[in-house]
């Protein structure tokens, strides 16, 4: 039987080509439907328990799924804003613990979570180097953005500009990294987490610079109008905050009126839950979200159209593989003269046999379990795939 | 080593009929058969190999009864007994030479591949003259060259007959006379039983007894001598 | 003025009776009482409530109300002045790890707006009284650009140096403890109490003299007396003299003008001044200095009633003019 294979096999690697578009073929056939049926599980299953975890999501009035997906996934596409105001009213209702999410900036590809202490006890994030953020512009990274920053502890990092041709708007900050969070196979995993403050000084709402009363500071002096110093615009604003000049940095304006992409809405109970949303009802201004009904929406639709590719990819499928068992049946007919060769000399029915199909047996083989190989790699890293899609 | 008695065998529905009282071929001799086409001439051939079988009568070939075995015990008597060699050479393009030359042990569980067999192969190569190619696939060699790859897979097994279908049919003059020196020198040194189907008058002289296959289709019944 | 008296003497005798009535329990008998005190003491120290404040007149308002129900923290270093302290990471650390935070209130803490710590934990325990809040008009405000003004106000921050504020605070931090410690409103209201009555006896010590010195200019060499100012409607006006430096001479010429139209006897001054200082104010203006330390951060020796003693005695001994 080995000497049988290895003739079956020899005919194999003469055919090269063919061989490996069959192999192909079948692979893809068996792999597509399996591999997004897969990752749809998984993904619905991973973004269903995110959103479970996230009781509830307060934000200004618009697309409640575009809340969602900032605010527990970090996406790129900004909800408009509300304001710190708006923590600040759930959290004297005493009804749920609120928590300020301001996710608009990044690090390359990393988003910016600017948020509070809070955050870390409420998502159970643990710190595996360095330590908690302390002082403003402090930075806290998950273990995917620490790896992909290829910073920890002691090292710095910039936030990027929103785009090239922002001169006067936000620019670019320069954070120390304090401490590097475990992994947790999640969204946050990939956050630059930083105290809400912070996030307010890269949108340039927050600055340091020279204290403009001081003597020193006469270069950068406008005008004086009794009480009140003008600065012009020489006055250098700092892109980092250090033991130096931190006594210098201030807000103008009142932090109520500072803005928030979200806060999250933690309540305690069903009740709390209830008469909170109860209350957001009739708000003009504001919505409130509930993760897991918006996640459900969402998934629906995924469903829907995975159902769709999935029944394409079948038919597709079924063609490809009767196109296969054509090219095999051809096969066949060309080594007709073969198969009277080893039958005159006298090769037994077995061995003949082994000859002729094994072609078709290996590719099978071959095929199904690359499609297995691949499987499994999805669902290895399927949550990876589908995290980078939505960011 | 051959003996036919009571033959008859028809190809389906057709006219032929191929009729053969009696025929003999001693072990250790050469027989030519000889014939216009369709005569039956590759038919015996195919007959005494247990390829097919016939109607009625007897096919004995080396004391075994060929023409009642079964299938698997026929081809398990091709492999271990016999060697053959077609017109077409029939090599596998897949496979090297040296590939090609072990095939018959790859074939059949009956036959084992070991060194000793892989010893004779080199041997055979060496001895037709295409020791250096033995990696090379059939396509890369001359018509010559493939036939004698196949005299080498044929005699391999050291079988006691040897069949030749029209040998020499596809090659020109001096490769013929090459793969028939080699053929003969072989028969003659081993004492293997030749017979072999040729259309070819001008190679008839090297053979000990030549059978005309006039004398067995429909028409004709007289034994040859 | 008699009614005033009565409670100084009641709060007096209150004060006595709650002093003796907190004794500490050292005297203990020996043998198996110390072992099961011991054992209790540990229980209470686990299960005692971390409180951090930022500053020390919270930390002791905290240590007399909570007693063994807390543990009080207030890490800053000796001498410096709490409201301009920025303190190190790791400080900002042991702050995250509280139960409590309790914070001034009115940007006494200014390092807090630039620090990350856990909102459920801080305690602004001012915020009962923030209309109160005394605004410095003279503070310099700064903008940006020909947009137009931001103002920041700038709020005076030394809240406690008025008695009844101080009980204010203390007020809340009762009720923030009883909060976080239910089962434990006695103890609590009864720590209270007996600080009120001290807080109290101080506010009748000071309502006295500032009676008797109807309105007699006084000069302060730092604006952080406007709480007290208001409290006993002191004719009180401000320098920027430091006390371990010799102030500049501009700054004589502001106090020469500034006394034109305040012709005050008596400086107060935050820690003792510079002799050549003390010396030329009153050489050359008259002036004496007494010392009323406004005790943001722990004194060099005794708590802040000690202190607070102290510098009410000082006042007391000024002689009438």
């Amino acid at each position: 039987m080995r000497d049988t294979l290895y003739l079956a096999w020899r005919y194999l690697a003469f055919h090269r080509v063919k061989t490996a578009i069959l192999v192909g073929a079948i692979t893809l056939i068996v792999f597509l439907p399996v591999g997004l049926r897969v990752i749809v599980n998984q993904s619905s299953r991973q973004l269903t328990a995110r959103a479970e975890a996230t009781p509830l999501v307060i934000g200004a009035k618009g697309s409640p799924t575009e809340l969602t997906l900032n605010t527990l996934y970090f996406s790129s596409d900004v909800p408009a804003r509300t304001t710190y105001a708006a923590a600040s009213e759930v959290a004297d209702t005493d009804l749920a613990q609120a928590i300020p999410m301001y996710v608009r900036f990044r690090v390359r590809d990393q988003p910016i979570v600017g948020t509070t202490l809070e955050y870390f006890g409420f998502r159970g994030l643990k710190l595996a180097e360095g330590r908690q953020m302390a002082v403003l512009g402090e930075a806290v990274l998950g273990s995917r953005a620490a790896e992909q920053l290829g910073v920890g502890p002691g090292d710095h990092i910039v936030s990027s500009p929103e785009s090239v041709f922002d001169i006067a708007g936000v620019y670019p900050l320069r954070m120390p990294v304090v401490g590097v969070l475990e992994f947790t196979d999640s969204a946050d995993d990939d956050a630059v987490f930083v105290d809400v403050k912070t996030a307010w000084v890269i949108e340039g709402l927050g600055h340091g610079h020279q204290d403009l009363s001081q003597p020193e500071a006469a270069a950068g002096v406008l005008r004086r109008e009794g009480n009140v110093v003008v600065g012009n615009a020489s006055v250098m604003q700092f892109n980092e905050i250090t033991p130096d000049n931190i006594d210098s940095f201030h807000f103008h304006g009142d932090l109520s009126d500072f803005p928030l992409t979200a806060v999250v809405v933690v309540p305690p109970d069903q009740r709390s839950s209830a008469l909170l949303q109860g209350r957001y009802q009739t708000a003009e201004l504001s919505q409130v979200v509930s993760p897991t009904e918006v996640m459900d929406e969402l998934l629906g639709t995924i469903l829907t159209v995975e159902k769709f590719v999935i029944a394409g990819a079948v038919t597709v499928g079924l063609a490809t593989l009767a196109t296969a068992f054509l090219v095999f049946a051809l096969s066949l007919r060309l080594r007709r003269r073969e198969r009277e060769t080893l039958f005159k000399i006298g090769g037994s029915r077995a061995a003949v046999a082994t000859v002729m199909t094994s072609e078709i047996v290996a590719v099978l083989a071959v095929g199904v379990l690359l499609a297995l190989l691949l499987t499994f790699l999805t669902q290895r890293y399927g949550d990876v795939i589908i995290r980078s899609l939505i960011r | 080593m051959i003996r036919i008695e009571g033959l008859r065998f028809r190809y389906g529905e057709g006219d032929f009929q191929l009729r053969i009282p009696e025929l003999i071929v001693e072990p250790g001799t050469t027989t030519a058969f000889i014939g216009p086409s369709g005569s039956g001439k590759t038919t015996l051939l195919n007959l005494i190999a247990g390829i097919i079988r016939p109607e009625t009568g007897r096919v004995e070939t080396r004391n075994v009864e060929v023409s009642a075995l079964s299938d698997p015990e026929r081809r398990r008597f091709r492999v271990t007994t016999l060697g053959l060699v077609f017109q077409e050479f029939e090599l596998l393009e897949y496979l090297s030479v040296l590939d090609n030359i072990l095939l018959p042990y790859r074939i059949h569980a009956a036959l084992d591949l070991d060194a000793t067999v892989r010893e004779r192969a080199g041997a055979l190569a060496e001895r037709v003259g295409i020791s250096d190619k033995l990696d090379r696939p059939p396509r890369r060699l001359s018509q010559g060259e493939r036939q004698r790859v196949a005299v080498c897979r044929a005699v391999l097994t050291d079988p006691p007959l040897l069949l030749t279908d029209e040998p020499t049919g596809n090659l020109d003059p001096l490769n013929r006379e090459r793969v028939l020196d080699i053929l003969f020198d072989y028969v003659r040194e081993s004492g293997t039983t030749l017979v072999s189907v040729t259309h070819d008058h001008e190679i008839l002289p090297r053979f000990g007894r030549v059978v005309d296959f006039r004398n067995f289709h429909s028409f004709g019944e007289r034994a040859a001598s | 003025m008699m009614a005033k008296t009565k409670t100084a003497a009641v709060a007096l005798a209150f004060a006595a009776a709650a002093c003796s009535g907190s004794a500490p329990d050292s005297e203990v008998d020996a043998g198996s009482d110390a072992q099961v005190a011991a054992e209790v003491d540990a229980v209470a120290e686990a299960d005692a409530l971390v409180v951090f404040t930022t500053n020390y007149p919270l930390a002791y308002f905290a240590e007399r109300i909570g007693g063994e129900r807390v543990r009080v923290e207030f890490p800053a270093p000796p001498g410096i002045d709490p409201a301009y302290w920025t303190p190190a990471a790791d400080v900002i650390s042991a702050y995250q790890g509280a139960d409590l935070i309790l914070l001034n209130g009115a940007g006494y803490e200014g390092w807090v707006s630039k620090t990350s710590l856990p909102e459920s934990k801080l305690v602004n325990t001012s915020s009962g009284f923030e209309e109160l809040y005394v605004v410095a008009e003279d503070a310099v405000v700064h903008t940006h650009g020909p947009e137009g003004e931001h103002e920041h106000e700038n709020v005076a921050f030394t809240t406690w140096l008025d008695p009844q504020l101080a009980i204010e605070h203390a007020r809340a931090i009762r009720d923030v403890l009883a909060e976080r410690l239910p089962g434990s409103e006695a103890e609590l209201q009864a720590g209270f109490e007996a600080l009120e009555a001290d807080l109290t006896e101080l506010d009748g010590r000071l309502e006295a003299w500032a009676a008797g010195l109807s309105g007699q200019p006084l000069l302060a060499s730092h604006p952080v007396y406007r709480y007290l100012a208001r409290r006993y409607e002191l004719n009180l006006k401000s320098v920027h003299f430091e006390p371990d430096e010799a102030p500049p001479a501009g700054a004589w010429r502001d106090l020469a003008a500034l006394m034109q139209g305040h012709s005050a006897d008596w400086m107060l001054w935050e820690g003792p001044p510079l002799d050549e200082t003390s010396a030329r104010l009153a050489g050359d203006f008259g002036v004496g200095s007494v010392v009323f330390a406004p005790t943001g951060n722990r004194p060099a020796s005794g708590d802040y009633l000690d202190a607070m003693r102290v510098n009410v005695e000082a006042l007391e001994a000024l002689p009438a003019s």
